[in-house]
């Protein structure tokens, strides 16, 4: 039986062999900890008004990024922001897998009209512009952490999808699962325990770029002004800032960095993954 | 205002808002030139505002601000009102009330005509009176209107159900899009929907030439035009740019002139001012005051004591909004009626100032008490998103509010759902939303808080609930006082009521800014620059 049987620390090894990876996901580790830890540092609301409004990075010692246009703690609102954009990422990049994987499953698993259905389905939803479908879910649900996370998955669940089924369609008639088969292994069981496990590597590296996509959507809602008011997004610092980016670009600049780098060391961390569970670049 | 006035936009929420002051039956002359030098002939001047483009060039309802600067240019209503705040008449020499004040008799200016040709008689006159300010333009101001006749070919009488003040009336005629339409084009069919709206033909100084969608209106000299030797200029261009940078960008590089409410964000203001080729002036908003205010829904059982909801205004620093969101160009507000409105402002008014330990001695006083988690109670805010502002507040007045502890759950939707759920489906505990008003306070001011007031699904009226017979009574006697000493006793003694029940009261009143090229010359003359004509703007070189 195929597996995927990779010793752990060749992995890391295969992984690590890629350098933009390597880095990536140590500068992800950093903002991850950020996220974890921040609140230990900043236990103050991030959204208090602490200080001046608009005091540039630099000029008050206590506000080493500054203030925004309230008089809110940059760094404070950077920090507490990580945590927020890295769960939104990784709910989202979640509710898309768990959507995708199964209608991909089902249909490449079964074909003939499920097959049918599920696939017009996905097409369907990838001929939505994703933005505006997004923003249309988080208007008419309500702006709100849980349901911006729900609506990214909502859209982005499609490549995941047909990734799949690509996978079972090409894996469902190996010898092995005919083995299964006439073992008269159910097919629940050789779905989940038998193909599933050979469909997933390329589907790993799909989940964590569409994590780099999810920051990039929650940025957008909240950047026009849709995300959720009680929670310090990066993407609402940017859209705050928007007005005053000819006088104090620092608020726009300085969670803008933020965002780039993350969805930066994302994708590199989706390179790496690539190289280390794809087999066929194993000796590359 | 008209019933459809969905579209919000900062300028107006009233459509049947008008203006205020003594009437004068002064002939309506040109208005003294304040230019420096003398007015240049011809060229094109670029004009734009503070937001998008309209849906019509001409609403008969109002349709909000957009529609009303763009139609204003084309149209023009029978009277107008000073700087000094004084009435003149525009489209009628004057008008007086009879001794009973429950008929008017206007005297209509001739010689007009229409930019068709066709002379403005009137006939044009009663059709626009009950055909579309009663059914549309001035709906909730008319509701005493009996009837219109002209008994010669220059007189109109106005008829009503009972006496109707004064000033009343006169800021009736200067009311926004209370225009005067030409029956020719409209009767007959249904006025929304008209397809001269998008193309109007009007009596005003510039005539219709094109809308290039998505970019801007053309105008062209109205040859005809009844004012001497007017206009100026050869062309009137309405551009739209959508975003406020891009304004700023568009000024700098000279290609557009004016902007009018509010048309770059207020950093940019002083950096456009700094190179001494702008001016930046509040003037010109006077008879249309914005403020943005803070409202208690009176369905949440938590705000019946009148305590809780004096408590929540104490607890808002309001000088912080005036200074920190709208960077200085607003002032702490006071009153439900606004501080530049000369007739019926009064300082002399229950105070809610900045306080957070009276607020909390109030609220301990009402039964809510800090529980365990140091909470009393928790409130939906909603602060509607409509400017970027009002999310801005909001997340002050949420701090500001849980200093005092008082659980705050934030949020800000946008414009259609901002007015769904306020106006609509009452969904909300405490909600920022702005407000437009013209120095007349019936209806625009009063329908805020009287009980006939309360209409689901009208946007921009009494959304609270709150319900006063007291008050109701007062603005009954207040609609139809003619004595001007008694009615402003009686409107000074509404505002004592209603800051002392606070169901609704300004966190601050906005400070419009109009921003020119030094250029530009006999610009913000009028107190609602806006929805004037500008009939007198030229371009020095």
């Amino acid at each position: 039986m195929q597996r995927l049987e990779l010793p752990r620390f060749e992995f890391i090894g295969r992984f690590a062999r890629n350098r933009g990876a390597l880095i990536g996901a140590l500068l992800i580790l950093v903002v991850a900890l950020m996220a974890l830890l921040g609140p230990l540092f900043f236990p103050v609301d991030p959204l208090r008004i602490v200080g001046q409004p608009e005091l540039w990075p630099g000029e008050d010692p206590d506000f080493p990024l500054g203030t925004d246009s309230l008089g809110r703690d940059m760094l404070s609102m950077i920090v507490h922001g990580a945590r927020a954009t890295l769960l939104i990422g990784l709910f989202a990049s979640a509710v898309a897998t768990v959507i995708g994987v199964g209608v991909g499953a089902t249909a490449g698993y079964f074909g003939g009209w499920i097959d049918e259905i599920a696939m017009r389905a996905a097409e369907l939803f990838q001929t939505i512009p994703n933005l505006i479908f997004v923003l249309t879910i988080v208007v008419i649900l309500g702006s709100t952490l849980t349901n911006i996370v729900i609506a990214i998955g909502v859209v982005s669940w499609t490549p995941i999808a047909r990734m799949t089924r690509a996978e079972f369609l090409s894996l469902r008639d190996r010898e092995f699962v005919q083995a299964c088969r006439a073992m008269g292994m159910g097919d629940l069981k050789i779905i989940v325990t038998e193909i599933l496990p050979n469909a997933l590597p390329p589907v790993i590296v799909l989940s964590s770029l569409v994590v780099a996509g999810a920051i990039l959507f929650e940025s957008a809602v909240s950047f026009l002004g849709l995300g959720d008011p009680n929670v310090a997004s990066w993407g609402r610092l940017v859209g705050d800032g928007r007005l005053l980016i000819r006088s104090s670009w620092y608020i726009c600049a300085i969670p803008g960095v933020a965002i780039m780098i993350t969805v930066l060391c994302l994708n590199l961390i989706g390179d790496g993954l690539n190289d280390a569970l794809n087999p066929k670049l194993r000796d590359r | 205002m008209g019933n459809d006035s969905y579209r919000v936009t900062r300028r107006i929420f009233g459509v049947g808002v008008f203006g205020a002051g003594v009437v004068a039956s002064s002939l309506a002359g040109i208005a003294p030139a304040r230019a420096q030098g003398t007015p240049k002939r011809g060229g094109t001047l670029v004009a734009t505002w503070g937001g998008g483009e309209p849906q019509a060039c001409y609403v008969p309802a109002g349709g909000g601000s957009s529609p009303t600067f763009s139609s204003s240019k084309l149209f023009e209503r029978l009277g107008n009102r000073t700087m000094e705040g004084k009435f003149q008449g525009e489209l009628a020499e004057s008008w007086k009330p009879s001794a009973d004040f429950k008929s008017y008799t206007i005297k209509i200016r001739k010689g007009v005509k229409f930019h068709d040709g066709k002379d403005m008689t009137v006939d044009d006159v009663v059709y626009s009176i009950s055909e579309i300010w009663k059914k549309y333009a001035a709906a909730s101001a008319l509701t005493d209107f009996a009837g219109v006749a002209a008994p010669d070919a220059e007189t109109v009488v106005m008829t009503f159900n009972t006496p109707i003040p004064e000033f009343f009336f006169s800021s009736l005629l200067c009311g926004n899009v209370n225009y005067i339409v030409p029956k020719h084009v409209y009767a007959g069919s249904d006025p929304v929907t008209n397809p001269a709206n998008n193309a109007p033909i009007g009596t005003g100084p510039w005539k219709f030439k094109e809308w290039v969608r998505g970019s801007h209106f053309e105008y062209v000299k109205h040859d005809a035009y009844w004012r001497k030797d007017m206009p100026y200029m050869d062309r009137l261009i309405i551009r739209y740019v959508r975003d406020p940078a891009g304004r700023a960008a568009a000024m700098e590089a000279g290609d557009i002139h004016i902007g009018v409410f509010n048309p770059v964000a207020p950093p940019d203001i002083k950096r456009l001012t700094g190179t001494g080729k702008f001016v930046a002036t509040p003037k010109g908003y006077e008879e249309s005051v914005w403020s943005t205010t803070l409202e208690c829904n009176m369905r949440n059982p938590i705000f019946a004591k009148r305590e809780v909801r004096q408590a929540m205004f104490h607890a808002v620093d309001r000088s912080f909004i005036a200074k920190t969101v709208y960077y200085g160009y607003a002032r702490p507000g006071t009153s439900p009626i606004y501080s530049p409105n000369k007739e019926f402002f009064t300082a002399d008014t229950y105070k809610t100032g900045f306080d957070p330990k009276k607020a909390a001695a109030l609220l301990d006083a009402a039964g809510f008490p800090k529980k365990a988690d140091g909470k009393r109670f928790a409130v939906n805010l909603l602060a509607a998103g409509w400017f970027t502002e009002n999310g801005k507040i909001g997340a002050y007045v949420k701090q500001a509010l849980e200093d005092v502890g008082i659980a705050v759950n934030l949020s800000v939707p946008d414009r259609p759902t901002s007015i769904k759920r306020i106006y609509t489906d009452y969904d909300f505990d405490m909600a920022i939303s702005n407000q437009a008003n013209p120095s007349e306070p019936v209806p625009s001011t009063t329908q805020y808080f009287t009980t006939d007031g309360i209409k689901k699904g009208v946007p921009f009226r009494n959304a609270n609930g709150y319900s006063n017979p007291e008050v109701d009574a007062l603005v009954a006697k207040i609609k139809v006082e003619t004595d001007p000493a008694k009615r402003k006793e009686l409107v000074f003694q509404f505002e004592k009521i209603i800051t002392v029940e606070a169901p609704l009261l300004p966190l601050v009143e906005l400070e419009s800014i109009t921003v020119a090229s030094t250029k530009v010359q006999n610009h913000s003359n009028d107190p609602n620059y806006l929805a004037a004509t500008w009939y007198d703007i030229w371009l020095a070189s």
